[in-house]
């Protein structure tokens, strides 16, 4: 498949030179660069072929500012890398936000943290920051901000500015969202439009990245998911390894694989809870908590932390696991086998839960390609993509698990998707523990100060939201040059507006519930 | 004896009893709703494995009472820009309809403040005030989030006062009387929800959760969508009125149900107040295990099944009934 | 948000003392206070987690009476300052101690809200180094994330606080 968008690009735009890159150094097939001429026809051409936009950042070499585009596609894993570079005095590019409508977030993005000016887009306000702020944050270098994109970024008042009734869901929640807060526009009960304003947890994980040692930034992965702390530290372990093409010990692969399984439990279950209490029903909330207790218990005794773990090491593990965590991971597989019957019962065959549920916030097959979702979002449409499956890592790719589909894409389908997904999780746990080799947990001769060579790399792990990547530019000194994570939950927030538009509040609010956000990764 | 003698003369043996009553309603109420309070948080407790208040006195007992003190000790905060007089009026308003459903429900064969000949329409006049209690305290508390809580409240409540009526008119019928002593005399043939009404006794069941604002019907004050509703900018005593009145209303509901369909005070061994008190706990318990239960019905789902599902079946039972009356 | 910038100046109180002081109506009201302290929902980061969790059933805040978690401010005695506070949300966290009736107590939980945790470091530019620059702080439960214990044992501090005497009192140390 590479080879033919190579080939058929380079036939309908004749400016641009695809490079082929080996995908196990770098993790992206193709490089292509591109000027600000044929950017919008490159993009395009990746529309019609039926990629996906995986991620947009920017990275600021002080010569010039480069946009990395990153498209991908649902079926078979074809990465191509676009980049853009950009003048670093006065930084301007086209926006692409009418093809792929994630980008409209994306570019805003870009544009508080690096200045970069997209012409064509029509909402570039405040996203993340905070409206005292006067410079340019991922800068290398202290950038102020001019008066008038100041005036720019701060036009974002819309009781002022239109007519309605305008309601604020949050930021304080009763329920467990976190601090996200989102403007609607009311008529009645029904929901006019609505706008996500984040930004009240941006806790400048990337600026520290840039200031912190390989090691030192590594606690930072697990709090800015905390319910799947060790799907992030095995997706930041895994990328810095490739990067430096440190191997891993065939036992700590399958440790962590089984640990990593049972955080997606626990964070499926505490949103099972958390979903139900949305609807009303408190009590599921309290039985979900206490069997993520058993977990909790099980993943302390060898990771040390209830909730934010920083249990693998660049190499392999922390320490070793003992005959007790076996013994316990069988008997918690068993209980926990037989509650799901229970909860089936309980929340699933009620039928106040099924009318609040069934064909309410239906995502229908464009979404996925025009926003990039992923996760338990996109499965639920019918689309098998699981990054487990499509680019296997750790111990993935030697177990034989499903993979969990809905048909219409509502409410019900992604409360059924994730219970199915609780189950193959134990069936994995299962078959991992029966293969658990004996040996090392840590590889020989890691560096006290790691210096990966020269060079960047791309690399997704699946995390109980969704596809998580990280991309890391590194220039050969022990702290990285750029760190970018592209979360889950970003691009399935965004397309809530769309989603929830003309619904009744109840209906958006437990569609919003059944995305499974966590808004401290959106707002890293 | 000669000075109580001539208090009597004056005033009247039955002002005495209507005094002494009320004295005794007040006391009833307050300590019914401590108790269901305690009741509330134990029970709940208990069905999501845990147990409720411990520490605080023997099982928990003095929860209440703790709860009651630090309420009365709050400071009574008035938020700026709200409508004074319908601020402060609320929390009045919704405690009346309470204290005057309570002077008529037959609590044994001659426990009664005043049996008024009828009992059941002073019941439903004065608890469609509350209604205007919740819309006050909605509209003057001067946020939106209040209001669109109020304005959910009153659809509800008119929506579901008539399938209550309609489905406490059978019993009437065959009683032949609205006063509440008559009914519960009309059982001591047999209950009235084994004698052809226990639609009826069902519908009145799902309507008064829904009049009390329970789960599944709680959308006033739905916490995850709308903060804490309707009573959002009550603080204090203020907000420990509502409180109670809620508790209270449960009380009086299930209380209607007694009397009107498991036969109120009537029971073999036991004084009559014990049997009438088991009952109404049994039926407030009942509320209580769904509140914990179900999850919350959405605003429209509400309303079309008063209007579309209930109301047929209870005009259907009460033409029923009357039928079965007439042959 | 945030249109009048952040005000980093102590209030003066304004809350009146009362006409007639009893002490022993004072002794009775701070028992009846502390003993049913009902919580505000404000969960700002991963502490929201364990402080859910310690009202859960395994650690029952509900055993003290604090298992009313009222949503709305006005209804609220304690807030529990849990997570990372941000520039942006600092506006919302002072907003709301404003409008908690008194009296009114704050825990802060998590070493975020202590004095910004693992995310101070030098050239950070948006996050408020401890809550306690902004608001008054009775009691600070270290951690990150602290487990439920603590916040448990940061409940009894506040009792102590309240009342004078702690709960559970530990025993003289014996030699």
């Amino acid at each position: 498949m590479v080879k033919e968008i190579s080939e058929k690009i380079k036939e309908s735009i004749s400016t641009v030179e695809p490079v082929e890159i080996p995908y196990e150094q770098r993790g992206y097939h193709l490089a292509i660069e591109a000027t600000k001429a044929n950017i919008v026809d490159v993009v395009s051409f990746f529309d019609k072929a039926g990629l996906y936009l995986e991620d947009m950042c920017c990275v600021d070499y002080i010569d010039y500012l480069e946009i990395v585009y990153l498209f991908n596609n649902h079926n078979k894993v074809c990465r191509i890398k676009v980049t853009l570079k950009v003048d670093p005095e006065k930084p301007s590019a086209p926006t692409i936000s009418h093809i792929y409508k994630i980008a409209r977030w994306y570019e805003r993005e870009i544009h508080e943290f690096f200045g970069v000016l997209f012409e064509g887009h029509n909402f570039m306000t405040y996203l993340f920051l905070h409206d005292q702020i006067d410079f340019y944050p991922l800068r290398k270098k202290q950038v102020p901000v001019p008066e008038e994109d100041k005036r720019l970024l701060n036009s974002f008042n819309p009781e002022e500015q239109e007519d309605g009734f305008f309601l604020n869901l949050g930021p304080q929640h009763p329920s467990t969202h976190g601090v996200l807060r989102v403007v609607v526009k009311m008529n009645g009960e029904y929901m006019l439009s609505a706008e996500p304003v984040l930004g009240y947890l941006h806790r400048m994980h990337e600026k520290m990245a840039e200031n912190r040692t390989y090691q030192q930034f590594y606690p930072n992965a697990a709090r800015m998911d905390y319910l799947g702390a060790l799907n992030f530290n095995l997706g930041y372990v895994t990328t810095v390894e490739k990067l430096c093409g440190i191997e891993v010990p065939e036992r700590a692969q399958y440790i962590r694989t089984i640990t990593a399984e049972l955080n997606r439990i626990s964070s499926h279950l505490l949103w099972f809870g958390a979903f139900v209490a949305d609807l009303g029903g408190l009590t599921p909330f309290l039985y979900t908590f206490d069997d993520r207790e058993n977990i909790l218990d099980i993943l302390e005794a060898v990771a040390g932390s209830r909730l934010t773990y920083s249990y693998f090491r660049f190499g392999g593990l922390f320490n070793d696991v003992d005959d007790d965590f076996v013994l316990n991971v069988k008997k918690f597989i068993d209980r926990l086998r037989s509650r799901f019957s229970m909860y089936e019962r309980l929340v699933t065959g009620n039928v106040i839960f099924i009318n609040r549920v069934k064909n309410i916030g239906v995502m229908d097959k464009n979404y996925p390609l025009k926003y990039g979702c992923s996760g338990p979002v996109i499965r639920s449409i019918g689309i098998p993509f699981d990054i487990r499956k499509h680019e296997p890592y750790a111990v993935y790719d030697r177990i034989d698990f499903d993979v969990a589909t809905g048909t219409n894409g509502d409410n019900m389908d992604r409360y059924l998707v994730r219970i199915k997904e609780m189950e193959i999780s134990l069936n994995i746990i299962e078959k991992a523990l029966k293969d658990l080799p004996s040996g090392p947990v840590k590889a020989e001769k890691i560096p006290k100060k790691l210096k990966p060579p020269k060079g960047d790399i791309y690399h997704t792990v699946e995390s109980p939201r969704g596809e998580l990547g990280i991309y890391i530019v590194s220039d050969e000194s022990d702290v990285p040059y750029r760190m970018r994570w592209r979360v889950p939950s970003y691009s399935n927030l965004m397309t809530f507006p769309e989603l929830a538009e003309g619904s009744l509040i109840a209906d958006a609010i437990a569609t919003l519930g059944s995305y499974d956000l966590v808004i401290p990764e959106i707002d890293r | 004896m000669c000075a109580l003698d001539s208090i009597i003369a004056v005033v009247g043996k039955e002002v005495i009893r209507l005094i002494a009553g009320l004295i005794g309603v007040l006391i009833v109420v307050v300590v019914n709703a401590l108790i269901l309070t305690w009741v509330e948080r134990k029970v709940s407790g208990h069905m999501q494995k845990r147990i409720g208040p411990k520490e605080v006195g023997p099982y928990g007992l003095i929860q209440p009472i703790a709860d009651g003190l630090k309420l009365l000790g709050k400071e009574l905060l008035t938020p700026a820009n709200v409508d004074k007089p319908l601020y402060y009026l609320a929390p009045v308003v919704v405690f009346i309809p309470v204290l005057v459903s309570f002077i008529v429900i037959p609590f044994d064969g001659f426990l009664q403040v005043k049996d008024i000949n009828v009992g059941i329409l002073v019941i439903l006049a004065f608890s469609s005030l509350s209604v205007l209690s919740i819309l006050i305290a909605g509209w003057g508390s001067n946020n939106k989030y209040s209001l669109i809580g109020a304005t959910r409240s009153v659809a509800q409540n008119i929506a579901y006062e008539i399938p209550l009526l309609l489905s406490l008119l059978p019993v009437v019928f065959m009683a032949n009387s609205f006063s509440l002593r008559d009914i519960v005399e009309a059982q001591r043939e047999g209950w009235f929800v084994w004698r052809w009404q226990f639609f009826a006794f069902l519908i009145y069941f799902i309507a008064a959760t829904a009049e009390t604002n329970r789960t599944p019907f709680d959308l006033p004050e739905a916490e995850s969508e709308l903060v804490a509703g309707f009573h959002t900018e009550y603080s204090g005593m203020r907000f420990a009125l509502f409180f109670l009145a809620e508790y209270t209303n449960i009380f009086i509901a299930s209380a209607i149900a007694t009397t009107f369909f498991l036969g109120g005070y009537l029971g073999p061994v036991l004084p009559g107040i014990v049997w009438f008190f088991i009952k109404t706990y049994f039926l407030v318990f009942v509320i209580m295990w769904f509140r914990w239960t179900f999850p919350r019905v959405r605003f429209d789902q509400l309303l079309n099944f008063s209007w579309k599902i209930l109301i047929p079946v209870a005009f259907a039972n009460l033409i029923l009934t009357g039928g079965i009356l007439k042959l | 948000m945030g249109k009048g910038g952040l005000h980093l100046e102590t209030k003066e109180s304004i809350i009146k003392e009362p006409i007639i002081k009893l002490a022993i109506a004072e002794k009775f009201l701070n028992l009846a206070r502390a003993n049913s302290i009902w919580p505000m929902t404000f969960g700002l980061a991963c502490c929201a987690i364990e402080m859910m969790a310690g009202a859960m059933a395994r650690f029952d805040i509900a055993r003290f009476g604090a298992e009313v978690f009222r949503p709305s401010p006005r209804q609220a005695d304690l807030m529990i300052v849990n997570g990372t506070v941000t520039k942006k949300m600092a506006p919302t966290v002072v907003t709301l101690y404003e409008q908690m009736p008194s009296p009114k107590w704050v825990i802060v939980m998590g070493n975020c809200a202590i004095s910004g945790g693992p995310f101070a470091f030098k050239g950070q530019y948006n996050i408020i180094e401890g809550i306690d620059k902004l608001i008054p702080v009775d009691v600070y439960v270290p951690g990150c994330p602290p487990r439920p214990e603590g916040l448990l044992e940061g409940l009894m501090k506040l009792e102590e606080k309240i009342t004078g005497t702690r709960r559970f009192p530990v025993p003289e140390q014996r030699w």
